[in-house]
């Protein structure tokens, strides 16, 4: 018997997530193909309402249904009352995630882009060692519950991802760069050619002494700013107490210049889809507009324990109940061309990657990072590469204060999009 | 099972099989603040079969459905068929091995019911919110994690082991106005469900720090001299220099090779490290790794000289050492790659009274929120410190993040305590895509010199 009808008979309320996903990967090490991995998952999760509260459990294994229907049960006679209930069906916004040109790319066509991207690295280092991992799946979900909601979806996610190693003496010099999406990109060596033109620049190595100077994050910097404000804008870290930006809808907490958007409907990224992972309708939510903060994402839960609707914010994976979470979060583009950024810098750094990102106490909005790869910006102009030095502050404060953010962004990995944001002064730490 | 793993390793055509079974079985329990997030179940069965075909590449299958083996091993093989290396890959020779092993746990988690693991969280997290009302958030976890594991291969080894675990861990989050401070302890154990019990003390020193972290200035960034306890010690040498000693990051890169060449020299005379998976009931240790070589200790520097490193068989090939026991995978849905087990600072000479005697301005950094590395370059985040003045430990500082060069900074230890531990934490350790895999740190109180601490 099926599991919904079969827990229908025990429990008031019923959940059923069904979960399939079938992934071929290819791998490059050190330039050379050496493995092929094709990957199959099955599973199920449910969760339950019974005597009023909730229960949940999960299985890879389809011949124990009974027992993983007893693991819910028992997990609800000992669980917490639900505020909630599961939610009827709702009409959603059409969102692309399912590519058939994806879905049905050849192992060869995967070994193939593994080459050229070899081609494109090679001939400009010919000592660069690159890793590269070409991965395209086929996702399907259901989820069903009592009410009759029954959501379901395909995505066809692919990724490239591509890390080059290039050590000179004691210089270590790691770049990494991935393209995620769900429908082909014809340009989709965008990212390895923006790649390459990073470890160009990176081979003149310069010098800056330490100390308070402007500092222009760069699209994959902006994690540093970006991490804590995720944070601090769910709607669990609001109802906990923990997010500093608690009790504050209403106030202008940052610089106008400073938007944040989360959006689960944008076609063919790695967090779109019609629906979340409790069947709510995924929205445009602007979070932060023009500086102003409007609202936090929450799941059912999570906005049943603090009075608010579901924002269709829940994400899960199979193991783990639902929590509420960004789906993409958008740093809005600004006004400023980032030539004009550059020329107003006399001296500063560009910050591309920090090392030990998430890492420290980053609720509170502290971050200190030591600089996995930046640029020394000298009158206006990128003059090469600075090491051994490391900046902190707090983004509640960083962020009250932009000098400008730029035109131009990009999606950074696949869920994260950003401009370059230009903090006026910041200390940057260094052995001078 | 075993009759049908050894029949559809004789049928495979590829030069070297691998299947590796896994049934796991998991129980969690969650409180969040006065909420129970949740108490649940979990089953998890799957297999991997790694075929490889020398002079192409490896193959590799993951399923849920262990019904038709066969055919995954042809699949398997298939995919081999796609890599194109330009030399054969070898795998450095070892004993087959045929061991059927289970786990002895004193009290047996799986006989305890989801009502007493819950209770038992409940409390910790009693303790944690109880202790001052500064503490506006907490978590207490409890997890155990039972898996029974299928090694085997086309050379003859067949292994199955039971890993056991159970971990238990409280987080305070502490806040006045807009000043909000964290603090976390966890305990794991491979030895049963009674080692778990009786901890309200370690809920407890979780809410004590994150209350006194309000109290506490933020660190003036700058260089100083640091005594690292033994729980940061451990993070840094595992993060610091262990992925630096697993050959895969060195054995296709002759540059690496260089930099990580024996005999090399990595500190002083007083510094000794080490990787051993074969002590009993440590978080990382494993009776044989995941290509069924028994674990061994595996010395790293000796007297301050790089005098080994981690390798899994092909590693170890490529490179004309043994495989010491390196090969893990977080679980079936992955190819062994090399890990760490339990890495540590061997024991040294010096009191922890003679370590801060002579300084005048410097840091004690404790505890630790995490590290990253990327190869010489490293960064971590102490849970709290204290400033030293003047021989003594001090003021509690906040926000010690200690970064560096690896080479330099094994330079600048120049005292090594006589107080050496195990830390039996609960965490893990990510690479790749695996996280987390259980791994063990162990050292003494050590003195680095001139270290760089970010701040503002």
């Amino acid at each position: 018997m099926d599991i919904l009808t079969q827990l229908k008979k025990q429990a008031e309320q019923v959940e059923v997530l069904n979960l399939q996903n079938e992934k071929t990967t290819i791998e490059y090490e050190a330039n050379q193909l050496k493995t092929c991995t094709v990957a199959e998952t099955k599973g199920t999760a449910v969760r339950v309402i019974r005597k009023g509260k909730l229960g949940f459990a999960a299985s890879t294994d389809d011949t124990v249904m009974d027992k993983l229907a007893a693991n819910a049960l028992e997990s609800a006679a000992y669980g917490d009352e639900a505020p909630f209930s599961f939610p009827d069906q709702k009409p959603a916004a059409i969102v692309r995630t399912f590519d058939k040109a994806v879905a049905d790319l050849p192992i060869a066509r995967l070994v193939e882009i593994g080459k050229e991207i070899l081609d494109l690295v090679l001939p400009v280092e010919p000592e660069a060692r690159c890793n590269i991992s070409l991965e395209r799946s086929l996702v399907s979900a259901s989820i069903r519950n009592q009410k009759g909601l029954d959501v379901s979806f395909q995505t066809s996610p692919l990724s490239l991802g591509v890390e080059i190693d290039r050590i000179e003496g004691d210089d270590v010099l790691i770049l990494y760069d991935q393209l995620g999406t769900t429908i082909w990109e014809k340009d989709y060596l965008d990212f390895a050619r923006r790649l390459v033109e990073k470890l160009k620049k990176a081979s003149t190595i310069t010098t800056i002494k330490p100390g308070k100077m402007p500092v222009l994050f760069a699209p994959t910097g902006t994690l540093a700013l970006g991490l804590p404000l995720s944070q601090g804008l769910s709607g669990k870290e609001v109802y906990k107490g923990t997010s500093p930006m608690k009790g504050k809808i209403g106030e202008k907490l940052f610089d106008e210049k400073v938007t944040i958007v989360d959006d689960g409907t944008i076609d063919g990224k790695f967090a779109s889809a019609s629906y979340d992972d409790e069947g709510m309708p995924h929205h445009r939510n602007v979070l932060v507009d023009k500086g102003v903060l409007k609202s936090f994402v929450y799941d059912l839960k999570t906005a049943a324990q603090s009075g608010v609707e579901s924002t269709g914010n829940a994400s899960r994976q199979l193991f783990f109940p639902p929590e509420p979470s960004f789906t993409n979060f958008v740093i809005q583009p600004g006004q400023t061309p980032l030539k004009d950024m550059l020329a107003g810098i006399d001296e500063g750094i560009m910050v591309e990657d920090l090392l030990g990102l998430g890492q420290g106490n980053i609720i509170s909005g502290a971050f200190s990072n030591p600089l996995a790869l930046a640029f020394k910006i000298e009158k206006g102009e990128i003059v090469g590469r600075v090491k051994d030095l490391s900046i902190a502050g707090n983004i509640y404060d960083l962020l009250k204060d932009v000098a400008a953010v730029s035109k131009e962004a990009q999606w950074v990995y696949s869920t994260f999009y950003a401009p370059y944001v230009l903090i006026p002064e910041m200390n940057v730490a260094g052995k001078s | 099972m075993r009759d049908r793993i050894q029949e559809a390793l004789k049928r495979s055509k590829a030069d070297y099989t691998e299947i590796r079974i896994e049934e796991k079985e998991t129980t969690r329990v969650v409180y969040r603040g006065k909420d129970l997030e949740t108490a649940n179940a979990n089953i998890d069965k799957g297999g991997i079969v790694r075929c490889l075909i020398r002079d192409k590449g490896w193959g590799i299958t993951t399923f849920n459905n262990l019904d038709d083996l066969l055919t995954k091993v042809d699949q398997a093989y298939q995919c081999a068929q796609v890599g194109s290396v330009p030399e054969p890959i070898e795998l450095a020779p070892v004993e087959p091995v045929d061991q059927v092993t289970t786990a002895e746990m004193k009290r047996d988690f799986r006989d305890i019911s989801l009502a007493e693991k819950k209770a038992l969280a409940e409390r910790y997290n009693q303790v944690v919110l109880g202790h001052s009302d500064k503490i506006i958030d907490s978590q207490a976890v409890y997890a155990d994690t039972f898996s029974r594991l299928i090694l085997a291969n086309s050379e003859g080894t067949y292994i199955e082991q039971d890993k056991p675990s159970v971990v238990i861990g409280a987080f305070a989050i502490a806040r006045d106005g807009d000043n909000v401070q964290q603090a976390h302890e966890t305990l794991a154990t491979t030895k049963g469900y009674e080692y778990v019990l009786e901890k309200d003390e370690l809920a407890r020193k979780a809410a004590q720090k994150s209350v006194e972290l309000l109290d506490a200035k933020p660190v003036k960034a700058g260089q100083y001299p640091v005594v690292v306890d033994q729980m940061l010690a451990g993070v840094f040498i595992h993060e610091a220099f262990g992925h630096l000693s697993e050959a895969d990051f060195v054995y296709e890169n002759p540059k690496a090779r260089e930099m990580m060449t024996m005999g090399r020299r990595f500190g002083k005379g007083i510094l000794n490290v080490f990787d051993d998976g074969s002590i009993p009931d440590l978080r990382g240790t494993t009776l044989y790794d995941d290509e069924g070589i028994p674990a061994r200790r595996n010395w790293l520097i000796r007297d301050g000289e790089l005098v080994g490193r981690l390798h899994s068989r092909q590693t170890a090939a490529k490179m004309g050492e043994s495989a010491s026991g390196n090969a893990r995978a977080i679980n079936y849905r992955f190819a062994p790659i090399v890990r760490m087990t339990n890495t540590a600072i061997d024991n040294g000479t010096t009191a922890f009274e003679d370590m801060i005697k002579d300084i005048e301005l410097g840091i004690y950094a404790c505890d630790a929120y995490g590290g990253q590395t990327q190869l010489e370059n490293f960064s971590f985040s102490s849970g709290y410190a204290y400033m030293i003045r003047n021989g003594k430990v001090a003021e509690m500082v906040k926000d010690v993040i200690l970064s560096g060069n690896l080479f330099t900074t094994l330079e600048n230890i120049d005292a090594i305590g006589n107080d050496f531990k195990w830390l039996n934490t609960g965490g893990g350790c990510g690479k790749g895509n695996q996280y987390p895999l259980p791994v063990g740190m162990g050292a003494p109180h050590i003195r680095i010199q001139n270290v760089v601490i970010g701040g503002e």
